[in-house]
């Protein structure tokens, strides 16, 4: 409504929605843009304007199909809208590793590939930390880096000769730069502009923070990433919280991505807190351990986080066992919506006969939505009998199909050929029905 | 072949199944699965002959052996006597038909229709610049001379222009042939009927009588529902309603529910579709005009409202792709049509208007019930629902107005539950449960013997059900104390309302747990699409200035027992009023108000469709929604004491 | 420049419920803001570990797993000992013996199981059916009984078997973990049916049915987060505390279950940390109690919310 009010009202369509409510609907719900509308009042655009700018700001480190982009958050809570953008994770190399070392562990990053269902996901930046304190040394480390992954570099020292040297060798790559200080930001501030790169900005606290960020945002570099100087995995949650809560309220300072350091020297729990600042908004998270077995846990972790909680709930349609069925098994047909296919799966389980469930990829729709749209009909049904090879897991020729869908039977039992039993109406009738009615 | 009660005889080929042969001889019949024969409910009793059924549905061992069998499934293998028992038969004339709320006559802010949309001379319209659909006109015209030459039907039509301010006409040739003629064998006083509404088209010249002879035209209002089609005559000389008529939608022999015919009619059966809807409401013109006395010819405008599939499959337009995402209909405003075209035996000439629709499942009943409860004009925050097979909302005020239909089904129709009905005679439509269960007191409409329950009295018995204690907050029967109405039955446990015997009612009328969970389900739905719908505008219950219900109830509805369960939002009874069948009502007014067109574009340009199924939103709404009454009980303090 | 720290104003807060009797009962539950975030609110009570003990042999647990209880799976008794020694804050008795495909053991042999457990150990203690509705209404009763006045946890109780199960609870003293599929309506409405059971709310616990890392999880975390606000917001029927079974889910997954492999790393390591991390972001989301199997595990969790609860920004 506090959209709509600011809208001409005429319902003009000439953004393209049925109305100015419509238009307002998807405006609120980042489906559209405002400049869409071509009538506003000045002071209506401007007021509208600051309400839909993003309070995270969007960065991006590197170049190419490897580039990250970060920020553009929105909510505290991914159940609100979603996460827009992954934790980038990173992966540390020191630069006091021989040469040998660091590829040998560059090597093990660019391994640090996974397969899930059918995608593949992988760390996303190599973090070259200046432990040396020697420029010389960074910048040679940064080149063999650069020269051994296709993946972007996070440019760790706060020492202004080796960044700007390591910079020389590797500003092409756009790696982040890891960072400004109270001490330097200046300098720091001036190399991220001359070769146009992200720059992360530390403050001892969220005060001193905000001190600077003004201050490089007053030198004119507006790519950046905060980090409250905080290490301690209690105290950098509540420093995240605060700087998200912070941006949504659009306190501009804290209005960019935040980046944290798994730093704990107990190994297995540094992998625990970095998973804990993947959950809660950290947009980049450094770790030391390329062992997969570490990794694959935070990648996983970040899919699951940072998934669309809006799209509707689907289960793989495609065959699933019971109770380990046999041969003269019952097999049940439902559609692929998560808590249909849950609800028919428990309710089987009780019923302590084995069976198979095939869920008919119906969009994540209910039985009743799926077949009143037309995605869960008779030809949909035969054609998943006949092509999920349940057929050679069974002898018989019986399926039974949901009771709302009743009407389907005769139907379906002409084109599949398959015998049709009708089966309750509620999932929960399953035990009951299948003690009666399945008799081989 | 012949059916008993009733005598009709019928001669049907082998493959034509019974239920077939019952349409030919107009016995209508209850198939709500659309002849697939899985409800069972169109039963029949082979009384001579044999048949060959190809299945039994749910019918039971004792009735097969009586001779019952399923008319959909069933073939005649030799000459055939039928009995068809009542609760087969669909009911005639017994629908409801306009009157019911008795609050809430016209608009419901409480002016009359009149007051804004009808004034002016004969009571027809006269404000803003459309013209009703059929109007005659009695003119003296000046005669030609030598000064005044121009051709006859220049002159008429300048007359015409003169007194209308009608820009553009045109007429037929069939006028013309005789126009010179009756002008002059007049004496130039004559009697125009002028057709067309002046905004769509231009406004028509199709008759030229000679003399005055205006009075005897009307035109009739439909409301053609999935269920039941209600027609009412009207005298377009001064905009009474002078017969209302009402029966079942003849469709209902392919289907219950709008997906069924849209399947139906998908795979060839389209026409069959179109005709079973043009005869029921020719039948219903036939009944009116034999009441009024009248010649059906006489009817010369319609005006139809209906939802998107009923306006599709009466004028025979390819229904498919509603149903299929992303859901859109051949048109949401179908043109003017003739009536001869359309096959409907009135004036051959009169023009059939179909309200328009604002998407695929809000079609142009909702656009009438907007339309007579004048909330688009309103500064009123008013929510409009019309609970019928889709729960459709609308809830809006002046400045913006947004629509959605959740799928509540038809439960609160009486469809799916096995004693379910309409509200029609016999139908137990409030009732009272008391002593933990052991006492119910029912009211019946017309006080008839007990046949079934309708929407009312589903609503009173869920909600006497929870406050008795038989049933939970999830609709699930406690057993714990028992009555002996309380009882185990194949299907699970169910609950006896009425015995059999009782007020003269022949058979026991129960309720099952899985039908409460049915109506839970239907309430929720609809409870969840206003819970979405505010949402989406950010605007909390409290801020709803009105609430309008429309629907099939009956004559009135429990407000009270609907926001105990859950199906209406908790807020003071005095918002609510009850509208009754909003669709004929809104399908008059524009039959007889020019103005009410204007009305119609205005709210059709306002209206906001919102797709409920687009995001999580509704699923969420949904599951909170399927408790007695939500899971959120602060939404109904009033409900908790 | 000085931020100024925005801490919200809960009205609400989650119910403290107490497990257990007498001087070891401990308590979950209390908390009037998100996990971990003491700048704004109280946490009187940390995240509990629970580990599960079974009154069978466990039939599919890996060897990085079942090498912990060497020589004490098959005897609950010596098990749930050995559970104490790795410093479980409660036994977890799961009456998996009960399930009609496994001994089918009667509700009178489960009552004297958990009986001997009770006895055995003196730390609070969860009791576990078997997982079917109808029999868990048969075996939980007479395990409740068997338990009375120990005031111990006792699930799950479903939308099918809730009346049973909560009867017990009433008439012998317990608690109950209502068990509800991935949706926060159907819990929040198995709640108030059992709280109109006359069982008080702080005697409640809900089971989200969580997913392991990878199989799921996200829901039951968002499902958790809008939980923990409802409570927050006061909203009574979700101010329970949470029961996460995380080892039950975990140690179902292929990452916990697959051999040592270059891809994906050594399993024993590997294993733990995905029982570990799946733990540890539900209790980001709100759990109060967490089931798991493997003591490393449970030794890494208690670390860490040991970490969280010290390092936790000050006020």
């Amino acid at each position: 409504m506090e959209i709509f009010k600011q809208l001409p009202k005429t319902n003009c369509k000439d953004c393209g929605q049925a109305t100015c409510l419509a238009f307002a609907m998807a405006l609120a719900t980042s489906k559209i843009s405002l400049d869409k509308c071509i009538h506003l009042t000045d002071a209506a655009r401007e007021a509208l304007d600051s309400a839909f700018a993003p309070p995270v700001a969007l960065v991006k480190i590197g170049v190419g199909d490897k580039q990250v982009e970060l920020g553009n958050e929105t909510v505290l809570f991914r159940h609100d809208k979603r996460f827009e953008h992954p934790t980038a994770i990173a992966v540390s190399v020191s630069d006091s590793l021989s040469n040998d070392e660091i590829v040998a562990k560059v090597d093990a990053i660019n391994n640090l590939v996974f397969d899930r269902v059918g995608n593949t996901y992988s760390v996303d930046l190599v973090a070259v930390d200046n432990c040396s304190n020697d420029a010389a040394r960074f910048a040679e480390a940064v080149k063999v880096v650069a020269n051994s992954t296709g993946l972007p570099l996070v440019i760790m020292s706060e020492d202004v000769v080796a960044a700007e040297r390591a910079l020389d060798v590797a500003a092409a790559g756009k790696p982040l730069l890891c960072g400004a200080n109270v001490l330097n930001y200046a300098a720091m501030t001036a190399l991220a502009r001359k070769f146009e790169v992200p720059l992360v900005v530390k403050g001892a606290g969220l005060n001193e923070l905000a001190d600077i960020v003004e201050k490089v945002l007053a030198l004119g570099w507006q790519q950046l990433i905060l980090d409250s100087g905080a290490r301690a995995v209690g105290q950098v949650l509540a420093d995240q919280t605060q700087i998200r809560r912070q941006a949504l309220k659009k306190f501009r300072p804290f209005g960019y991505p935040a980046i944290a350091f798994a730093t704990n020297a107990d190994p297995v729990q540094a992998v625990v807190d970095a998973g804990v600042y993947i959950a809660k908004y950290a947009g980049v998270v450094v770790v030391d351990s390329a062992d997969p077995a570490d990794i694959l846990p935070l990648i996983t972790l970040r899919l699951n986080i940072y998934t669309d909680p809006q799209k509707p709930l689907a289960v793989q349609s495609k065959v699933y066992e019971i109770l380990n069925p046999g041969a003269d098994s019952p097999v049940y047909v439902t559609t692929n919506f998560s808590l249909t296919y849950f609800c028919v799966a428990g309710d089987i389980e009780s019923s302590r006969i084995p069976g198979y469930i095939l869920p008919v990829d119906t969009d994540g729709t209910s039985v009743l939505t799926g077949w009143s749209a037309g995605k869960f009909t008779p030809e949909k049904i035969t054609e998943m009998l006949n092509n999920s090879g349940i057929a050679d897991r069974v002898s018989h020729r019986k399926v039974i199909i949901p009771g709302g869908v009743a009407v389907l039977s005769g139907k379906l039992q002409e084109v599949s050929g398959w015998e049709v039993l009708v089966g309750p109406r509620e999932s929960a009738g399953i035990p009951s029905f299948v003690k009666q009615c399945w008799k081989q | 072949m012949r059916f008993f009660p009733g005598g009709r005889q019928v001669v049907i080929g082998e493959y034509e199944s019974l239920i077939k042969a019952m349409t030919k001889a107009n016995i209508p019949i209850v198939a709500s699965c659309g002849g697939e024969g899985v409800c069972s409910r169109c039963k029949v009793l082979i009384k001579e002959g044999q048949v060959k059924s190809l299945s039994t549905g749910k019918l039971t061992g004792e009735e097969q052996e009586q001779g019952y069998v399923l008319a959909c499934r069933s073939f005649p293998e030799s000459h055939l006597v039928v009995e068809v028992s009542e609760e087969s038969k669909l009911g005639v004339h017994q629908v409801v038909l306009g009157e019911g709320g008795g609050n809430l006559k016209g608009r419901a802010d409480g002016s009359k229709p009149g007051d804004s949309i009808l004034s002016g001379s004969n009571g027809l319209c006269a404000g803003g610049s459309g013209v009703p659909l059929f109007r005659k006109l009695c003119l003296v015209m000046p005669e030609p001379d030598i000064n005044d030459s121009e051709d006859d039907l220049g002159r008429l039509v300048r007359v015409i222009r003169s007194v209308t301010g009608i820009k553009h006409l045109q007429t037929n040739l069939d006028v013309l042939r005789t126009l010179p003629q009756v002008l002059r064998q007049s004496g130039w006083k004559v009697t125009v009927s002028l057709t067309g509404d002046g905004r769509y088209q231009a406004v028509e010249i199709t008759e030229v009588e000679p003399g005055h002879t205006a009075g005897q035209y009307y035109g009739l209002a439909v409301d053609i529902g999935t269920t039941s089609v209600v027609a009412q005559l009207v005298d377009l000389e001064n905009g009474r309603v002078v017969g209302i008529k009402g029966t079942y939608n003849k469709q209902a022999a392919f289907g219950d529910d709008v997906i069924s015919r849209i399947i139906f009619a998908s795979e060839g059966g389209l026409g069959e579709l179109q005709k079973a809807i043009v005869d029921t409401i020719n039948e219903l013109i036939e009944e009116l005009a034999k009441e009024q006395k009248i010649k059906p010819v006489d009817i010369r405008a319609v005006v139809c409202a209906g939802n998107t599939t009923m306006s599709h499959l009466f004028l025979g337009i390819d229904p498919t792709f509603i149903r299929i995402e992303p859901y859109t209909p051949a048109t949401n405003s179908i043109p003017a049509v003739r009536a001869g075209h359309a096959g409907l035996n009135t004036h051959p000439l009169a023009l059939i208007r179909c309200l328009p629709g604002i998407g695929s499942y809000v079609g142009g009943d909702i656009t009438a019930g907007v339309l007579i409860t004048g909330m688009a004009f309103s500064g009123k925050l008013t929510l409009f629902i019309d609970i019928g097979t889709n729960g459709e909302i609308v809830l809006g005020n002046q400045e913006w107005l947004i629509s959605c239909a959740c799928s509540a089904g038809p439960a609160f129709e009486g469809g799916g539950l096995r004693h379910g009905m309409r509200a029609m005679r016999g139908a137990i439509e409030h009732i009272k449960i008391a002593s933990g269960g052991a006492d119910v007191e029912y009211k019946t409409v017309g006080g008839a013997p007990p046949v079934g329950i309708c929407g009312s009295g589903l609503i009173d018995c869920v909600a006497g059900l929870y406050r008795a204690g038989i049933i939970d907050r999830g609709g699930n029967f406690i057993t714990a104390g028992s009555t002996p109405r309380l009882r185990e039955s194949i299907e699970g446990m169910e609950f006896v309302v009425s015995w059999s015997g009782e007020s003269g009612g022949r058979v026991d009328i129960t309720i099952s747990e899985a039908e409460v969970k049915n109506l839970i389900r239907s309430k929720a739905a609809v409870y969840a699409g206003i819970r979405c719908m505010l949402q989406t505008v950010g605007l909390p219950a409290e801020a709803i200035d009105r609430i309008i219900i429309a629907g099939g109830f009956g004559q009135y509805i429990n407000v009270r027992d609907a926001v105990n369960i859950g199906l209406l939002p908790d807020v003071p009874v005095e918002k609510y009023s009850y509208v009754g069948n909003s669709s004929v009502k809104g399908a008059q007014t524009a039959l007889i108000s020019g103005r009410a067109w204007e009305e119609i574009d205005e709210i059709i340009h306002k209206m906001t469709y919102m797709e409920l199924s687009a995001g999580s939103t509704f699923m969420d709404e949904f599951v909170s929604a399927l408790f007695i009454p939500h899971t959120d009980l602060n939404l109904f303090p009033s409900a908790q004491s | 420049m000085t931020v100024t720290i925005a801490k919200e104003k809960w009205a609400g807060k989650v119910v403290e419920m107490v497990i257990g009797q007498g001087p070891n009962a401990i308590k979950v539950g209390g908390e009037n803001t998100l996990p971990f975030l003491r700048f704004e609110g109280e946490i009187p009570n940390e995240p509990v570990v629970a580990l599960e003990v079974w009154d069978t042999e466990p039939p599919d647990w890996p060897d990085v797993l079942a090498s912990a209880f060497d020589g004490v799976m098959g005897d609950p008794v010596a098990w749930a000992m050995r559970c104490v020694d790795y410093g479980a804050d409660l036994v977890c008795l799961r009456l998996a013996g009960a399930h009609p495909d496994n001994k089918d053991a009667s509700p009178a042999e489960a009552a004297a199981t958990a009986r001997a457990v009770a006895g055995a150990v003196n730390i609070p203690l969860m009791v576990i059916g078997c997982g079917i509705d109808e029999k868990d209404a048969e075996v939980l009763p007479a395990a409740g009984e068997a338990l009375a006045g120990k005031n111990a946890l006792l699930g799950c109780a479903t939308i099918n078997n809730y009346k049973a199960v909560t009867t017990a609870c009433v008439l012998h003293g317990h608690s109950v973990i209502a068990t509800s599929p991935l949706d926060i309506n159907l819990a929040k409405q198995l709640n108030i049916l059992i709280n109109e059971m006359d069982l008080p709310i702080n005697r409640i616990a809900m089971d989200p049915l969580v997913g392991a890392l990878g199989y799921g999880i996200e829901y039951a975390y968002s499902i958790m987060e809008r939980t923990r606000l409802g409570a927050l917001t006061g909203d009574k029927m979700l101010a329970m505390p949470v029961v996460c079974f995380v080892g039950q889910e975990t140690w179902k997954s292929r990452e916990a279950k697959t051999a040592d492999s270059d891809e994906w790393g050594a399993q024993a390591h590997r294993a733990v940390l995905w029982e570990v991390i799946t733990a540890t972001s539900l209790v980001q989301a709100g759990g109060s109690v967490l089931v798991l199997r493997h003591p490393e595990s449970m030794k890494q969790l208690k670390n860490h919310i040991t970490a969280m609860i010290k390092e936790a920004g000050g006020k």
